[in-house]
């Protein structure tokens, strides 16, 4: 379908609304904010990873000069915290459970003198036995991370266990019996590291206490309302008396959804009664900021002659380090990824979120997407070659399409899975897999959500005829919400440098579930949507009752309300509104309605059917080094269903930007881990892209229209980043005959594989 | 540590602060002189958050000591042009949606300028601009657009010359 | 943190202040690296000396032969210098790929020799143009071969009140060519997993006249491969004696197992890419003649 130019504004490629402020340097972030009389706070880590801690003498840290405050858990309220399970408190109470887990903080004058003072604090521990591997944290009699876990509050639907956070179970069928029939049974095993999410600006917070006891905070997380809700828990205060500002974002990916150090800067705060900043460092994002699970796939797949797939049944360990964090959602989101955008008649998926004495893990975009299509993916190609299908073929053959249900036994419209194979294939020249010596190429699909949650805004016309959006929503770099005010515009009929957004302060703007999860343009822009419907008819009640007309016979367009012959400038309207009626400020809101899915399939997941899916296929050309192993990217696909490409520049942006970090966890990203601790805590070490390690991205947009969405726009965000390890990891194989089941793939795994070391190399 | 006086030659003006001699410029331009769209992240020279022109060329402004400066040229992101005056660089990068999150875009900019004037008069082939930029790492646009806007602009700077 | 720093405008004057101060001082070139040492509280120098006040230090210049780069010539220079494109290629294709533009237009020759990291990316194209660094110190100055400087990690063979003044190697015969090679997880910004080094000068049957090998980040310091070279000295450069020249590096070299790749790894690009290197030299040789 081509790029719909129907609209004025929507389907646009429009620049950013924020981009004159970024490029000119005078767009503010979190670690920008400086505020008078402010300290310097630093936090006090533990230096082992399973301890109790016996001791904490912070005497010699208060007696430094310039020192203003030191608190440890004994001064602060025993209040636990957590997105799914609350696990957490905000400096370890009794017991550390990872390295560099914040066991005391300090503000101080300056950040060297803060500094002085933490390396002033004595501890001393008393060593418990650790765990490190999450399937030895399964097994019988190992060490419990987490003594009182039946003590903890969670959310209802996980079932937990000892170091089980959380067991997700999708079931459909009978999958022994189906295996048994099958005419091919294959088991394989996948594993990924712990990836960072890599936001460029390090986690950053400012707190102030205000007179009347309230308290405000500068954050530059993702969800300012989750931010707020998480403080009243830790701080037990009512939300009404904490204000989150988010100024500007330097990236999140994911990874700045949790709370990272709001709590220690107000905490501090409190204590030193005056403003307190933290900046994290990047030693401390690298191994104690919240990086993208681990991951152990176990998947077994049953099919018949023909490829036809019959039964499936996989096993997802998510490693969630010492707290539970994203990983119960991130274990169960891996059963839909795990199943794949393929019809399968028999499901058995167990998703396992489990402690080890790790650093707590978060989201990274897309949660489980990349694990679990790495396993699926890669097993479809082996499974191709070995019943000697090509790999297009096998997938055309089992893709789901428009009437089929999903693994949760959803209804599925507007699938696209097909057309992106199709159009990623013919882009990538797939009818010459192997083009030459050294060289071939990868196909992946896949699928994902856009995530619900609802969404509320404020749009203010103000009196030169401009409007401004009030959302909770943070632009985090996505442009997203230069997309919803696209819609805005639209739906206005103003031009889109007519839209401003305001600043996002939780006192003044409406909640929104926040910029995470490929809902911010689609959610937002909906309640902009609703918001600008009420503010079209209040316009038109206006002007009708000015120009003696019916409302119905008011048009609203290119900055005017028209009655007839008569016609009113949008602005002239709100001026004289703000004159007789106190302005014109419309509210709008949006949830995404609960899809509807077969409930006797699913147990305790807190995602059961997934809201507007979209459809992706990757493809990639490859060339390896046959004598030192290394993977050159040399050309590479994108086929994204995005509904409606609400701005076509935007979204190519998002799949370019979202490939460049699939590249990375494909090729060169971990955290390398000896003992619990991080080896290569520092961007010396892991390693990013650069512009010289991405190839150009071909980006195909397929505009398959949904239901839900602003102008039938999906998700967008998160899908680019899912499919590229296995893509990769495909076309690595069809280049060198080499298949990498453990990611990244290294150029030392490779050449290792192509000289016959494997067993050392999978052992590795 | 007592407190040493430099004066500073920041984007044409004149600026007499008091350092330690541990100060490196980073924090000399967001500490005292206020001037935060430079950047900071990793402080180890990996990044380039930092980047700045000294005597016209892109360096780390988080590795080098303010002290080293006394009598340079600085330039940061402040200095390269104003919201009602672009560079070139800047009117490219906005045209193509180079900055996402923006965080390392003055930065970058600021090593595309260096490059640039160091090879003048050319529109520089795109793996040649990948690897001018190579020091300053973007996590949001996969660099794709940074690399048009940079060659755009390469090509305008010559027609205006 | 915290240090004084010092701006001498002359070799003695910081040579002096070197010995008053020590052992609590530290000279300061770019800085690019000291800074981050201390930093990461590996160093903790109470005094910094300084060196870019005092002139003549940086540039590139030929003298009786030989070619001779002061100590503070940056990375960039190097790069671009237009000696370096030719015959002289490796130097250039060393300092291109350290660091960023950022680091390159700061961080200097000099600072990259008396680090002497195994992995420095400087280190291996020096020694197999058998370089000699010139120290200045309170008794004058002395002139030491760079492969006995470089002592282990970190380690040199200069003294704390000695300066490193320049950097100086004798000029190929017309027919020699060089070459560099760097191996790492990605295209730029990279500190070597492992990188090699090679000088081949053919004689007028079109043998080896002159095969010199250095190999960096496998060892404690950058080496040379004199197996290899031996086994090349009067052969045909053909792919034969380069893969056996591979070998020998590979076997002779020492390489440690860390967080960029292990030690068989590191071996297994040795082997790879010395007779890559070697090739590289040889093409440049035909492509001249």
């Amino acid at each position: 379908m081509a790029l719909s130019n129907r609209f004025a504004v929507v389907g646009h490629r429009l620049p950013r609304l924020d981009s004159p402020a970024k490029v000119t340097g005078l767009q503010t972030y979190g670690t920008d904010v400086v505020l008078p009389g402010m300290l310097y706070g630093k936090l006090f880590r533990s230096p082992v990873p399973h301890a109790s801690i016996r001791r904490v003498d912070v005497r010699a840290a208060l007696a430094i000069s310039g020192v203003r405050a030191v608190i440890t858990a004994a001064d602060i309220p025993r209040a636990w915290y957590g997105p799914a399970v609350k696990d957490m408190t905000a400096l370890a109470a009794g017991r550390v459970r990872y390295i560099n887990e914040p066991i005391a903080a300090v503000a101080a004058t300056s950040l060297e003198i803060a500094e002085q003072a933490v390396a002033a604090i004595e501890a001393e521990f008393d060593p418990l036995p650790a765990v490190f591997d999450p399937e030895a944290a399964l097994a019988p009699g190992a060490p419990l991370i987490h003594p009182d876990w039946a003590e903890y509050t969670a959310l209802p639907v996980l079932s937990r266990g000892g170091n089980v956070a959380s067991h997700s179970r999708i079931h459909h069928g009978d999958v022994e019996a189906a295996f048994s029939a099958c005419f091919r049974v294959y088991e394989h095993h996948f594993t990924t590291p712990s990836v960072h999410a890599g936001y460029t600006e390090p986690r950053a917070a400012t707190a102030r206490w205000e007179g009347d006891g309230s308290l405000t905070v500068w954050s530059n997380g993702q969800l300012p309302y989750e931010v707020q809700a998480t403080l009243a828990d830790i701080l037990q205060l009512p939300v009404s008396r904490i204000r989150v500002l988010v100024p500007g974002i330097g990236g999140g990916f994911g990874g700045k959804l949790r709370i990272s150090l709001e709590h220690h800067a107000a905490l501090l705060a409190r204590a030193a009664g005056r403003p307190v900043k933290i900046i994290s460092t990047c030693e401390e994002e690298f191994t104690a900021a919240h990086p993208r699970q681990a991951s152990i796939v176990t998947l077994r797949t049953g099919v018949a002659r023909d490829g036809t797939l019959l039964a499936k049944q996989a096993r997802v360990i998510m490693d969630c380090g010492a707290y539970a964090g994203s990983g119960p959602g991130t274990a169960a989101v891996a059963l839909q990824i795990v199943a794949g955008p393929y019809r399968t008649p028999n499901l058995q998926l167990e998703g396992l979120a489990v402690y080890t004495n790790k650093v707590p893990s978060g989201s990274f975009r897309a949660t489980a997407g990349p694990m679990g299509n790495f396993a699926v993916e890669s097993q479809m190609d082996i499974i191709a070659d070995d019943l000697g299908i090509d790999p297009l073929e096998l997938r055309l053959r089992n893709v789901v399409r428009d009437g089929d249900t999903g693994p949760s036994g959803e209804p599925l419209s507007a699938v696209s899975v097909e057309e992106c194979l199709r159009k990623a294939a013919q882009a990538i020249g797939w009818h010459e897999r192997r083009p030459a010596p050294g060289r071939g190429k990868g196909i992946a699909c896949g699928w994902w959500m856009t995530t619900g949650g609802s969404s509320g805004v404020y749009v203010k016309l103000n009196a030169d005829g401009t409007a401004t959006l009030g959302s909770g929503a943070v632009e985090l770099g996505t442009g997203a919400l230069t997309g919803a005010c696209q819609v805005l515009a639209e739906t206005l009929g103003l031009p889109l440098d007519a839209i401003r957004v305001s600043a996002v302060d939780t006192e003044a703007v409406p909640y929104d579930y926040g910029a995470q999860g490929s809902r911010t343009a689609f959610s937002v822009g909906n309640a902009a949507r609703a918001a600008a419907a009420t503010l079209r008819d209040r316009i038109a009640a206006f002007v009708a009752d000015r120009f003696g007309v019916a409302p119905e016979q008011v048009t609203i367009a290119d900055g005017y309300a028209i009655a007839g012959t008569d016609r009113m400038r949008i602005g002239e309207v709100a001026r004289l509104v703000q004159l007789a009626g106190g302005g014109l400020i419309g509210h709008g809101t949006f949830i995404a309605p609960p899809p509807p899915h077969d409930s006797s399939r699913i147990s305790n997941h807190p995602l059961p059917a997934w809201n507007t899916p979209s459809f992706h296929a990757h493809a990639a050309e490859v060339s390896v080094d046959s004598e030192t192993g290394e993977v050159s990217v040399e050309r590479y696909v994108v086929a994204q269903d995005v509904g409606f490409a609400i701005n076509p520049a935007g979204i190519e942006g998002q799949i370019e930007g979202g490939v460049a970090q699939g590249l990375g966890q494909a090729l060169s990203e971990e955290l390398v881990f000896h003992e619990g601790r991080v080896l290569n805590a520092n961007l010396t070490d892991y390693k990013m892209p650069t512009a010289m390690d991405v190839p150009r991205i071909d980006s195909i947009l397929v505009e398959r229209a949904s239901e839900a969405g602003p102008f039938g726009a999906k998700g967008v965000g998160e899908p680019p980043c899912i499919e590229p390890l296995a893509t990769v990891a495909n076309a690595v194989a069809a280049a060198s005959g080499v298949r990498i089941t453990r990611a990244p793939i290294t150029a030392e795994k490779v050449l290792r594989h192509i000289s016959g070391q494997t067993s050392r190399c999978d052992s590795a | 540590m007592s407190k040493i006086p430099l004066p500073l030659q920041v984007n044409g003006d004149t600026h007499d602060v008091l350092i330690e001699p541990h100060w490196t410029l980073l924090h000399v331009l967001r500490g005292p002189l206020g001037l935060t769209g430079t950047k900071e992240n990793c402080l180890e020279a990996e990044c380039g958050v930092c980047t700045v022109l000294l005597d016209g060329k892109a360096v780390n402004s988080c590795v080098l000591l303010a002290v080293l400066c006394r009598g340079r040229d600085i330039r940061t992101i402040e200095g390269l042009g104003r919201p009602d005056q672009l560079h070139p660089l800047q009117q490219a990068f906005i045209e193509f949606g180079a900055a996402q999150c923006g965080y390392c875009t003055p930065g970058m900019l600021l090593a595309a300028k260096s490059y640039l004037d160091e090879h003048p008069n050319q529109v520089p082939e795109p793996d040649a601009v990948r690897e001018a930029i190579a020091g300053t790492l973007c996590r949001c646009t996969g660099y794709q657009k940074i690399v048009d806007a940079i060659r755009v602009a390469a090509a305008r700077m010559q027609e205006s010359v | 943190m915290a240090f004084q720093v010092h701006h001498p405008e002359s070799v003695e004057r910081a040579i002096g202040l070197a010995g008053e101060l020590a052992p609590d001082a530290s000279f300061l070139a770019g800085g690019t690296d000291l800074i981050i040492q201390i930093n990461r509280k590996r160093r903790a120098p109470r005094h910094l000396i300084a060196l870019g006040g005092i002139g003549g230090l940086a540039g590139i210049e030929w003298r009786d032969g030989e070619c001779v780069l002061g100590a503070l010539t940056t990375h960039k220079t190097i790069e671009r210098c237009a000696d370096f494109q030719g015959q002289l290629a490796a130097l250039a294709e060393a300092a291109r790929v350290v660091g960023g533009h950022q680091v390159r237009n700061i961080a200097t020759i000099g600072g990259n020799i008396v680090n002497a990291s195994p992995a420095a990316d400087l280190l291996p194209p020096l020694l197999a143009l058998d370089a000699a660094v010139e120290l200045a110190g309170p008794q004058g100055t002395r002139r030491v071969p760079i492969a006995q400087f470089l002592r282990g990690p970190g380690s040199t063979d200069r003294a704390d009140n000695e300066i490193l003044l320049r950097i100086a190697f004798p000029g190929l015969s017309d027919s020699g060519a060089t070459a560099f090679l760097k191996a790492g997880r990605r295209r730029a910004m990279e500190i070597s997993v492992v990188s090699v080094a090679a000088v081949l000068d053919l004689d007028a049957n079109r043998r080896c006249r002159t095969a010199r090998i250095a190999l960096g980040a496998v060892g404690p310091v950058a080496m040379r491969a004199p197996a290899a070279e031996r086994v090349l000295q009067g052969r045909e450069p053909a792919e034969a004696a380069f893969a056996e020249a591979g070998r020998l590096a590979a076997e002779a070299c020492a390489p440690i197992s860390d967080v960029r790749a292990s030690a068989e790894y590191r071996r297994m690009l040795i082997q790879a890419l010395v007779p890559r290197a070697l090739r590289h030299c040889l093409q440049r040789i035909e492509a001249r003649s």
